[in-house]
C-alpha cells in the first residue's frame, strides 16, 4: 500500500488550481471547494457588516449607499453566482449520496450548471439593467 | 466530497470525518438552499430601496414579527454549521496530522459558537429596537 498519498500536504490544495488533465468530476469538485471558501468568507464578512444594525440607522443606511457602487454590485453578483453554483452542485452531491443518478453524474452536473448559468444571467440582468 | 476522478464517485464520510458530521453537512445543504432563497428574496427584493434592499427601518419592522428572529437564528446556526464542517472537510483534503486536525476542529468549533452567540445577540438587539 502506498502511504505517500496520505502524508500531510498543502500541495494537494494547490492541485485544485491545476486545470491540466481534468475530468468533469474533478471540475465539479474544484467548483464546490472554491465556491465554499468564497461563501464562507462572505458569511463572516456579512455578519460583521450586519453589526452596523446595532449601531443605529445612520450607521446602517450610510453603508447601504455603498451598494450602488458598481464594484460592490459586482461583488454581490459574485456572491449570488457562488451561492447558485455551490447550491446546485450540492444538490447533485446529495442526490448521488443517496443513490440517485449515480451513473449519470456528468449529465446531472451539466444540467445543473445550465440552470445555474440561466439563473446567474437573470440576476445579473436584474442588478445591472433593472 | 473527496477527490473525484471517477464518474461514479459518491460522497461519503472520510477518515477524520464522522458519519454524523458528514450527514449534518449533506442534510443541511438542501435545507439551507430553501431558507437562503427566502432570506435573499425578502432582504434583497422586498425592501423599500430602489434596488430592493431593506433599509434600517424596514429591518426593524420586519423583526417585530417574533417568528422572523427565530427563523434568522435557525438559518444562522444551519449556515455556520454547514460552512464550518465544509471548511474542516477542505482541511481534511490536505491530510493533516492528528494534532493539526484536533487544533483545527477546536478553532472552528470556537469560531462557530462565537458566531452563533454574536448572531443571536444581534437578532435580539434588532428585534428589541422596535419595542
Amino acid at each position: 500500500m502506498d502511504n505517500t498519498q496520505n502524508k500531510p500536504s498543502a500541495r494537494k490544495f494547490l492541485t485544485w488550481f491545476n486545470p491540466i488533465g481534468r475530468q468533469t468530476g474533478s471540475w465539479a469538485f474544484i467548483l464546490n471547494r472554491i465556491t465554499a471558501l468564497g461563501l464562507t468568507f462572505y458569511l463572516f464578512l456579512h455578519l460583521i457588516i450586519l453589526g452596523r444594525l446595532a449601531q443605529g440607522p445612520d450607521a446602517y443606511d450610510s453603508f447601504l449607499l455603498l451598494t450602488e457602487n458598481p464594484f460592490i454590485k459586482l461583488g454581490e453578483l459574485a456572491v449570488v453566482a457562488a451561492a447558485i453554483l455551490h447550491g446546485l452542485n450540492g444538490i447533485r452531491i446529495v442526490l448521488t449520496s443517496f443513490g440517485v443518478g449515480v451513473t449519470r453524474q456528468k449529465q446531472l452536473f451539466y444540467g445543473f450548471m445550465a440552470i445555474a448559468a440561466v439563473t446567474i444571467l437573470f440576476f445579473a440582468t436584474r442588478m445591472y439593467v433593472g | 466530497m473527496s477527490q473525484t476522478t471517477s464518474s461514479t464517485y459518491i460522497s461519503r464520510p472520510r477518515p477524520g470525518e464522522t458519519t454524523w458530521l458528514w450527514l449534518i453537512k449533506i442534510v443541511s445543504g438542501p435545507l439551507l438552499l430553501v431558507v437562503l432563497v427566502l432570506h435573499f428574496t425578502v432582504n434583497h427584493y422586498l425592501g423599500s430601496l430602489s434596488s430592493g434592499l431593506m433599509t434600517y427601518d424596514d429591518i426593524i419592522r420586519y423583526f417585530q414579527n417574533p417568528i422572523i428572529p427565530a427563523i434568522e437564528i435557525l438559518f444562522l446556526i444551519t449556515v455556520v454549521t454547514h460552512s464550518l464542517i465544509g471548511l474542516r472537510g477542505i482541511v481534511l483534503d490536505m491530510n493533516p496530522s492528528r494534532q493539526v486536525l484536533r487544533a483545527v476542529t477546536w478553532l472552528l468549533s470556537l469560531l462557530g459558537v462565537a458566531s452563533v452567540i454574536y448572531g443571536i445577540w444581534l437578532a435580539l438587539t434588532i428585534a428589541s429596537k422596535g419595542a
